[in-house]
């Protein structure tokens, strides 16, 4: 039993993929749950309108973190502005008493203005009798902020994961090489055999996203169009990745590994769970630069707020701009892997496997 | 002439994959690259069908259309039939469905695949996958079929179905070029060409290589004592060549019992006289 | 008789419906080597594990090393599979110190010869060596432990001829020491190389004895015709299959009137040949056990 022990052991060393799995998980759930995972939220970005604007803000407790400030906005700037994503809580003040509008897409968010309002209220002064309003999610409700997050995971996992086993399965049986001889450009390949994935993903999300506003009461309050836009966006980056998964992958088993470390760090650290403003700094850039990241964002203000594409430019440029550099890269590397020497590819001959 | 290599030398970094070799393929002939693992077979091969660009040298081919490729382990998509297969291929070179179906008829049914029409890929027995591979990779009839060990591991009967396959390429004037490690499947081509750590050592017809073998080669009990490399094992015999016109070390023929080589002799003797030239021992890495 | 190392008689194999080995004699005497031939689904594989002891037979008995399988009869084989029974991703010196863990044998004075002959590649995982070293590798770890009883699986194919010589050196030079050795193959050159063969096609031996005794008196036609195509295709359609060798055909099933009536347009000239070892064996288990 002993050798199988030593053996098995010698085995691993060699396999550079498990021991990465090995230290790269633990690695990341200590990293997420000591400085991502939280719930807790310490600022709440906050704009202030109205006549009364400065003297309410200063009336407001700490965590309230004013980003605006707009004597001569009314009621419909707060909203749009909650609307737009450029706060969190809006504070309408005037003649007819001051109006506190939450957004309710940022549960988490919200539900801390409430607690700290309401604490703060009890002994406020009764100058300052505030009307509280929680817009887009009025009732709270988490199903409605995570099917939006599960409409991009869906297409995160199609993207990276299925993609990447379909392509590798042809790499693996050694079919890939007769595709490169027969009269087909290397377009007609790559984009013939990413199609169907592209299709089933958006018909998978498609029914995600109908299943929730229609069977569990999830609002859609935004331009489909818009959407759809963000969606395309970012399954063209999660394809873009399944197929450079697929080109540094000898099996579907490596693939797989590979996919799920990189489906893994999105899934923690794209706001999708934890709210990015409740991570340490340190920790929050990461978010930053994950894809889901920005699909989430677009997904969550379509959705629950109706946001506007204006107000989602960041978001879409950058997922545009990763999406561009995603693709051009899986082309190139698809090609390589189709006809690795026409013009100074670096792989040898595949072994011939032996007919069983 | 279908297609030719001329002094073609393909580089994969470091490793030298195929080193001057010249090869031509004749309309309606059979050329063999016979060799062992890692001889360069596959990437001789690759280089003929277009797969893999040449880094010195000159390759003519005719067009993709015009040429068939089977790639080492049968080139066959387990998840579809034996006739989606087939239609996939059609698609791809353009041939109609009724010529499909004609064409496909006659070779399924010469193979004895058309009772397995219908069946998947994985679940055909290794000597089948293979026969679909190389029905699929000439269907469209090309000039050119290229087929990379297309009998590896495959039971007498399929091979002996395989070789219907190639001769019926050759009858309608294809050049086919196949590669094994099977000698007596090179004895059955009209030109073979033996490679070995990327160079051909030699090449011709069987016959004619034959007759070229130099020195003569002996039999005996034992092993010969004087140079142990160049005896080898043929059933309970050992075989001894000698380089020389007469046995070393006797001047006497009739001392020793004389070998009428045949291909796989000479294909040893060939193998013999490059560890000679090149001072190195027996099945030692090129890599 | 009594000598032989394993001993198969009358075995019988059926699971469910379907009889994989029926009324099977096979036995394996030291010294020799027995080829062991069929197409696939002939029933090779389960005869090999009867013997083994890994299977127990339906009816017959099968006796090694004179008592019924056992670990302890199991300890004396030295089998190679097909895919050699070794870890790609160890080197050789770990391969051999797993195996030899595991059958308690110490390693030889002076370090494996197998291992000696590698010098610097014996640090390299094996997956990474050449094919004919991979094989070399496995009968080497597979003689470890000095069995007396061989059971190779395909043991030179994708080899060169010259490394294919020097693998049955090894072979031959165990046999000469004693062991017995069976060789399961489906290359007619390393099929002569065996004392004696067995043929076996559904389940069933079809033939067995040296190469020449299989081939006998058995002849193919041979047809030299300037045109062998035209006469390729009158062969055909008079339903006679013939293989092309270089440029002329050859037409094992078939008697020499039969093919001059067949060609009576194309001009030829026919003589007869023996038949290869394939030819033979294509036609026992083509015939009787049909495909």
């Amino acid at each position: 039993m002993r050798a199988m022990v030593v053996k098995e052991m010698r085995q691993l060393s060699r396999d550079r993929r498990t021991l990465a799995m090995m230290i790269v998980l633990p690695l990341l759930l200590i990293v997420v749950f000591g400085y991502a995972a939280s719930f807790n939220v310490s600022t709440i970005p906050t704009a202030v309108f109205g006549p009364d604007a400065a003297l309410a803000a200063a009336h407001l407790p700490p965590e309230f973190s004013v980003v605006a400030l707009d004597r001569h906005g009314d009621r419909a700037a707060a909203v749009t502005a909650l609307r737009n994503g450029t706060a969190a809580a809006a504070v309408v003040s005037g003649p007819t008493g001051t109006a506190v509008l939450l957004d309710g897409s940022s549960l988490f968010v919200a539900e801390a203005a409430l607690r700290d309002l309401g604490g703060a209220g009890a002994t406020r002064s009764h100058a300052l009798r505030v009307h509280l309003e929680i817009l887009f999610n009025p009732k709270l409700k988490t199903s409605d902020i995570m099917v939006p997050g599960l409409a991009g995971l869906i297409l995160l996992f199609i993207g990276t994961v299925i993609t990447s086993l379909g392509v590798v399965r042809e790499r693996q049986a050694g079919t890939l090489e007769q595709l490169a001889v027969m009269p087909l450009r290397p377009s007609d390949v790559f984009l013939g055999k990413i199609a169907p994935y592209f299709a089933v993903g958006i018909l998978d999300m498609t029914v995600v996203v109908l299943a929730g506003v229609l069977l569990f009461g999830v609002p859609f309050a935004g331009s489909v169009g818009v959407f759809a836009l963000g969606a395309l966006l970012f399954l063209f980056v999660a394809l873009g990745i399944g197929v450079l998964i697929s080109s540094v992958s000898q099996s579907q088993g490596q693939a797989i590994q590979l996919a799920m470390m990189l489906l893994l760090p999105q899934v923690m650290l794209s706001g999708l769970i934890f709210p990015l403003t409740s991570m340490a700094a340190g920790v929050r850039w990461i978010g930053y630069v994950l894809p889901l990241t920005y699909f989430v964002e677009i997904a969550r203000a379509v959705m629950v707020r109706g946001a506007p594409i204006g107000a989602l430019w960041q978001p879409f440029v950058y997922l545009g701009a990763l999406g561009a550099v995603v693709s051009a890269a899986a082309t190139l590397r698809f090609r390589r892997m189709l006809a690795p020497h026409q013009g100074g590819g670096r792989r040898p001959a595949p072994r011939p496997a032996t007919a069983p | 002439m279908i297609a030719a290599l001329e002094q073609v030398t393909v580089r994969f970094g470091a490793l030298v994959a195929l080193d001057g070799v010249s090869l031509r393929a004749e309309a309606g002939t059979v050329t063999c690259v016979v060799g062992g693992d890692g001889a360069g077979k596959s990437t001789l091969l690759r280089v003929l069908c277009g797969a893999v660009g040449p880094d010195e040298g000159a390759v003519q081919r005719p067009d993709r259309g015009a040429i068939g490729f089977l790639s080492s382990g049968s080139g066959v998509y387990s998840d579809l039939s034996v006739e989606e297969n087939l239609a996939f291929s059609a698609a791809v070179y353009g041939l109609s469905p009724a010529e499909t179906r004609r064409r496909a008829a006659r070779l399924l049914e010469m193979t004895g695949l058309d009772a397995a029409a219908h069946r998947l890929g994985s679940e055909l027995s290794g000597g089948m996958r293979q026969k679909l591979g190389v029905v699929r990779a000439m269907l469209h009839g090309p000039r050119l079929l290229v087929l990379d060990e297309p009998t590896a591991g495959v039971d007498p009967v399929s091979r002996a179905d395989l070789w219907r396959l190639i001769a019926e390429a050759a009858a309608a004037g294809t050049a086919v070029v196949l590669s094994t490690t099977y000698v007596d499947e090179a004895e059955r081509a009209s030109a073979v060409l033996l490679l070995e750590g990327g160079r051909a050592l030699v090449s011709g017809t069987p016959e004619g290589i034959v007759a070229a073998v130099p020195g003569t080669v002996t039999s005996s009990d034992a092993r010969v004592a004087e140079d142990e490399t160049r005896s080898w094992r043929r059933g309970h015999a050992w075989l001894t060549w000698h380089p020389g016109e007469v046995p070393d070390g006797a001047p006497d023929l009739a001392a020793y019992d004389l070998v009428a080589p045949d291909l796989a002799i000479a294909v040893v003797v060939a193998s013999l006289r490059d560890e000679l030239v090149a001072g190195g021992s027996g099945g030692g890495p090129q890599r | 008789m009594s000598s032989d190392l394993v001993r198969a008689s009358a075995v019988t194999y059926r699971f469910g419906a379907l009889t994989a080995v029926d009324d099977v004699d096979v036995a394996i005497g030291p010294g020799e080597v027995v080829g062991l031939l069929g197409a696939n689904g002939a029933g090779k594989t389960t005869l090999v594990r009867l013997l083994l002891g890994l299977l127990a037979p339906t009816a017959g008995s099968v006796v090694l090393f004179g008592e019924a399988p056992s670990k302890q009869g199991q300890r004396r084989i030295g089998y190679v599979p097909q895919s050699l029974g070794l870890y790609d991703d160890l080197t050789p010196a770990e391969n051999l110190a797993f195996i030899r863990a595991v059958f308690g044998t110490a390693p030889p004075l002076g370090g494996a010869p197998a291992l000696r002959s590698l010098g610097e590649l014996a640090e390299v995982p094996v997956g990474r060596l050449p094919l004919g070293l991979q094989r070399r590798l496995g009968f080497a770890a597979a003689l470890e432990h000095r069995p007396e009883l061989l059971l190779l699986d395909e043991p030179t194919s994708g080899v060169s001829p010259l490394a294919s010589a020097r693998l049955w050196e090894m072979i031959r030079s165990a046999t000469e020491d004693g062991a017995g050795a069976l060789v399961t193959t489906h290359d007619m050159e390393e099929a002569e190389q065996c004392d004696r063969l067995v043929v076996m096609a559904s389940g069933r031996t079809v033939a067995s004895g040296s190469v020449r005794d299989i081939i006998g008196e058995r002849r193919a036609v041979v047809v030299t015709a300037p045109d062998w195509a035209r006469a390729r295709d009158a062969l055909e359609a008079a339903g006679l299959s013939s293989s092309l060798v270089g440029r002329e055909l050859r037409v094992p099933a078939a008697t020499v009137e039969a093919v001059r009536h067949a060609l009576a347009e194309v001009p030829a000239r026919l003589s007869e040949a023996p038949v290869t070892l394939e030819e033979r064996f294509v036609e026992l288990v083509s015939g009787p056990a049909g495909r």
